[in-house]
């Protein structure tokens, strides 16, 4: 739930930071979720997403299932995980246990000015809890946060904390050019993943280097 | 009358198009349902090699789809074209924007081929409406075999960087 006084979306930032599981790979949603953990975190193992509201979570879903070994943080918002909530059954169904889901709640749309959302009240660990994500938990400070994500619970399937953050109206200017192909060739790239070789050179497959 | 020549003979051609998948080492598919795609979806989950995401909703699916491509998995999708349709804005914002190449296996309802009258709404604006997405596509020719042309359209995917969607009639995707 949201609270009085609430941590800002940088304090959990700093946090994440600092405790990042090795090898980590990192989707951020649009609007200050990608721009903010540039200028704070920026590295070639995230992907930031631009526009494209609701889907960081079932892109962050679909990565995870590709790259089972890795750890994958997702940050999302709760206007965002509104305009797919379905992506939360998708998740509790697939149940990937390297997937964290770190759910922004500053009860507006912060990335379209600080618009009021449907509904600003609503227990998100509960929806998710009820949406088949057991560990499912609301997290009011910085240091429940960092807890939390040092300790992880045990269990499978996927986890989500729903972090009550201040709204961040002010749009960050990240530090890094924000081309979307650019972005995905750099996070291709550092997973090192095998690369489409064209019919013309005998491919037509998906190849390791 | 019915041809029983030509039916023992004739490829069963939604075996084609997982047997094409399955050579071209495709490890992901995405579906929301359609009558014509059920079998074709239990036939998909009992394979070792393809994992079978069922999703919510058609935008949701186009995500997923994009992060298991993201992570280095040849993906397709099995969608109606009324989730073509509903997909629209994940479509530019997303899947073309950052250029993923997907193999999208369309279900086409709607057309003079299925004159169901609730389908032919959709039937009548999927063209015009991937046109207007600049979304490229191809109707499968039943008069062909059904897997090279699914091969035709995941090479065009990857060598292009794009989605494409395949829109397939019944006789070519309902088991």
């Amino acid at each position: 739930m949201v609270s009085a006084a609430r941590p800002s979306r940088s304090d959990y930032y700093r946090v994440l930071a600092g405790c990042l599981p090795k090898e980590a790979l990192v989707v951020t949603a649009l609007g200050n979720a990608s721009y903010l953990w540039a200028a704070m975190h920026h590295a070639p193992e995230n992907f930031y997403m631009e526009d494209a509201m609701g889907l960081a979570l079932p892109l962050a879903l679909g990565l995870a299932i590709a790259q089972p070994t890795r750890p994958v943080v997702v940050v999302e918002g709760d206007g965002a995980l509104m305009m797919h909530m379905g992506a939360l059954v998708t998740v509790g169904a697939v149940a990937p246990a390297n997937l964290t889901v770190l759910l922004i709640q500053n009860g507006v749309h912060a990335a379209s000015g600080g618009q009021a959302l449907t509904n600003s009240g609503l227990d998100l660990a509960e929806l998710a809890r009820s949406a088949g994500i057991a560990q499912a938990e609301n997290v009011a400070t910085p240091e429940a946060f960092a807890s939390k994500m040092s300790n992880p619970s045990p269990g499978g399937g996927a986890r989500v904390l729903v972090l009550s953050t201040e709204p961040d109206i002010d749009v960050v200017r990240p530090p890094i050019a924000f081309d979307p192909v650019l972005t995905k060739q750099r996070f291709m790239s550092a997973l090192d993943v095998p690369r489409y070789v064209p019919t013309m050179f005998g491919g037509g497959r998906l190849e390791h280097e | 009358m019915m041809d029983l020549g030509k039916q023992a003979t004739d490829p069963h051609r939604p075996s084609e198009i997982l047997d094409t998948l399955k050579r071209l080492g495709f490890g992901v598919a995405i579906a929301v349902p359609d009558s014509w795609l059920g079998e074709i979806l239990v036939r998909i989950e009992r394979e070792s090699d393809i994992r079978l995401v069922r999703a919510t909703h058609e935008e949701e699916a186009l995500a997923i789809a994009c992060g298991a491509r993201l992570g280095g998995v040849r993906t397709a999708m099995f969608v109606q074209n009324a989730g073509l349709l509903s997909m629209g804005a994940g479509m530019v914002c997303l899947a073309q924007r950052y250029q993923f190449p997907l193999l999208m296996l369309v279900s086409y309802r709607g057309t003079v081929e299925d004159p169901v009258f609730y389908h032919v709404p959709k039937g009548r604006v999927t063209e015009p409406v991937l046109k207007g997405l600049g979304l490229d596509y191809a109707r499968a020719d039943r008069s062909r075999p059904i897997g090279p042309q699914v091969e035709a359209a995941a090479t065009f995917a990857e060598e292009a960087s794009c989605p494409f969607a395949l829109l397939l009639s019944r006789e070519d995707v309902q088991w």
